[in-house]
């Protein structure tokens, strides 16, 4: 017998957008809809790579990676650093949600400071927005990756990795399967380099639109009285 | 600010066009180069106004009106909405009851997250070749594939034609099995008047920006006929903790494009049937094959070619099929192989690194998966004799544009002797699979 209510999942995780944040969230989309940026994916790369340049400065990192969710982020940290299926990891402060997502991913979490850090986490909200920079600083030294969470800006699920070395980066697109690493050698897969050969791959790929959006809530961070 | 306009009118078609010299060899080509862009989706006020009013409203009001739509049109018992199309079928499988080590019967032709959502189940894809002419899972084959750790029957309704759904369900319940449907080319295609993504146990369907039903971005859902089934996939969300959310703004844009559905699928139904009955005049070429009481959605639509028909048996396929894509590149027509290596090729199933040290595919214990290429003859015949066409069939294409590709195709056809000359010239060309795996 068919049912016609939708039933939720019991946990919620979606951060409420509070009353005060609608016209921020108001000013950011109709500025996006009103660029010309719309959804196809043919005309978006620009919106994606725009928002990694922005990270990028931020975090003062030369390379970034976009993910749809932030345990699309925290899978790529890890995997992007060889931290696979079977392996160990340290975690600061890992949240329940942290602690089953790792554990799924078939990841030990210890304890033992001998372990090196999987990653740095910072969660992105619009009461932090305009003192990020300040906020980021002490976090950029403790790991060599470093998640950026932007979730409760209430664009929709979005974070991010930042890194200096290329290849935990290149690891990372190949967790992707729209990965940009993927798009730019989709004819050449016959690899020189064997360890960046994907495995299990999942489409982590961000929606441009709200990409977008987190680009211009960061580009407009300093300027919150314009609305 | 940037438009997506397309300000350059065609011009309307004339059969003469036919006869005009190859645009290959310098002739003009059928659709000129600064005319070749399409758009999609169609983005008008009801988006924008839609847009306003989810604003006001939580996110997962939003994402829970568009959910209750859209399983409300497609006739689905339950659904999740996800971020994307991988997700839902993850969803749709652990939902189901795969279990690590489980093994998913799924065809060899499909895109390959298909296979990789199977991956993300902790379960072993095992490949089927697929039926020659509908190029969906042969039924036929699917018995011989069945182990004992055989747990879902997983077919893909590629291109937008349903797979032989019947035959299916009579083969999983005959092995009480489950049947999921990738749904991912198939909105609005049916059986019998049924939607695909109802039909099956489970269905996971890509709501992507290039789909005949696109969010804004990236986007899916999961569809369930069990209560018992959508109660284990929204534990299994709860229990790992996986953020598989859609974007509250790609469900707005949900919301006021499923009110255009209709007639996206109206326009692109056309455009097949326009298209098809023009191939059938021809020679070299023949649209799909649609079963009785099939609809096709044609999110793709594969051309089948025929040298032989043409005088030109006595070449290669594959490097008749090469020329025939240069002379329709050249003529504005991107006709082009979407996959070229059936999946179990890619290296993700060759190398099967899983999560990381082999897992999930340890779990098997199997020596030999059955990945090898030459398994899948009728995907290699397939991806040697056929050429694809992917966003030209899609609204808002003015009948001057599906006009123009009809035309194209009737001018390669009337000059055999041209492809016979380029595949002489070009001997060097291999066999696509014989190429790297490309992704879509």
């Amino acid at each position: 017998m068919a049912h016609t209510t939708i039933i939720t999942a019991p946990e919620k995780v979606t951060p409420v957008i509070k009353k005060e944040q609608y016209f921020s969230l108001s000013f950011v989309l109709s500025r996006v809809l009103n660029s010309g940026v719309i959804m196809s994916i043919e005309k978006n790369e620009s919106e994606l790579k725009g928002l990694e340049k922005s990270i990028g400065k931020l975090t003062q990192s030369k390379y970034v990676s976009l993910f749809n969710s932030y345990t699309g982020a925290v899978h790529a940290a890890l995997w992007g650093q060889d931290i696979v299926h079977g392996s160990l990891t340290r975690l600061e402060e890992a949240s329940e949600q942290d602690q089953r997502f790792v554990s799924w991913l078939g990841v030990g979490l210890v304890t033992d400071s001998e372990v090196s850090q999987g990653f740095e986490k910072v969660s992105v909200t619009w009461g932090n927005l305009p003192r990020i920079e300040q906020e980021l600083q002490p976090k950029l030294r403790q790991s060599p990756v470093l998640v950026l969470d932007f979730t409760e800006l209430g664009f929709g699920p979005c974070a991010s990795i930042s890194v200096n070395d290329e290849s935990v980066w290149t690891k990372a697109e190949r967790l992707k399967i729209f990965g940009a690493f993927d798009l730019k050698t989709m004819w050449t897969q016959e690899e020189a380099e064997p360890d960046i050969q994907p495995g299990a791959q999942f489409n982590y790929r961000l929606s441009p639109l709200v990409a977008a959006c987190v680009k211009l809530s960061l580009l407009r961070r300093n300027s919150s009285h314009e609305d | 600010m940037k438009t997506d306009f397309i300000r350059k009118p065609l011009s309307l078609p004339s059969e003469a066009w036919i006869n005009e010299q190859l645009a290959y060899y310098g002739g003009p080509a059928v659709i000129p180069e600064d005319s070749r862009k399409t758009t999609f989706p169609s983005i008008t006020k009801e988006d924008i106004v839609q847009m306003l009013v989810s604003i006001q409203q939580s996110p997962e009001d939003v994402i829970d009106e568009f959910t209750e739509k859209y399983r409300s049109y497609v006739g689905a018992n339950y659904a999740i909405a996800t971020a994307s199309g991988t997700s839902s079928l993850h969803l749709a499988l652990v939902g189901v009851g795969v279990q690590p080590g489980d093994e998913v019967i799924v065809p060899a032709f499909t895109f390959i997250a298909t296979a990789q959502a199977i991956v993300a189940a902790k379960a072993i894809p095992v490949f089927v070749d697929i039926d020659p002419l509908t190029y969906n899972l042969n039924p036929a084959l699917v018995e011989q594939a069945i182990t004992a750790r055989t747990r879902v029957i997983m077919p893909v309704h590629v291109h937008g034609l349903p797979a032989d759904l019947a035959q299916l369900r009579a083969l999983a319940d005959k092995h009480q099995l489950r049947l999921v449907e990738d749904a991912s080319h198939a909105h609005s295609a049916s059986i019998g008047g049924q939607l695909c993504g109802s039909i099956g146990d489970g269905a996971g369907q890509s709501l992507m920006a290039d789909k005949n039903f696109p969010v804004g971005g990236e986007g899916g859902i999961a569809f369930f006929k069990e209560w018992e089934d959508y109660e284990r996939a929204l534990s299994f969300l709860q229990e790992t903790g996986i953020d598989y959310r859609m974007s509250w703004i790609a469900a707005a844009f949900g919301i006021s494009q499923l009110d255009r559905l209709p007639f996206y699928d109206a326009i692109r139904a056309r455009n097949a049937s326009y298209l098809t009955n023009i191939l059938a005049q021809t020679k070299l070429f023949k649209g799909p094959h649609v079963p009785e009481g099939h609809k096709h959605s044609y999110n793709m639509y594969r051309i089948k070619l025929d040298p032989e028909a043409a005088g030109l048996g006595d070449l290669p396929d594959y490097q008749v099929k090469e020329a025939i894509q240069e002379l329709a590149s050249s003529e504005g027509v991107f006709a082009r192989e979407w996959q070229n290596v059936p999946i179990p090729g890619h290296l993700p199933f060759q190398n099967r690194k899983g999560f990381g040290r082999g897992y999930p595919f340890t779990l098997s214990e199997r020596k030999d998966f059955g990945y090898h290429i030459d398994h899948f003859p009728e995907t290699l015949n397939m991806l040697r004799s056929t050429l694809t066409i992917c966003r030209e069939l899609r609204s808002p294409i003015e009948y001057e544009r599906i006009a123009a590709y009809a035309l194209a195709f009737q001018k390669i056809d009337a000059n055999p002797s041209i492809i016979r000359e380029l595949v002489l010239q070009n001997t060097a060309a291999k066999k696509s699979y014989e190429r790297d795996a490309r992704l879509g």
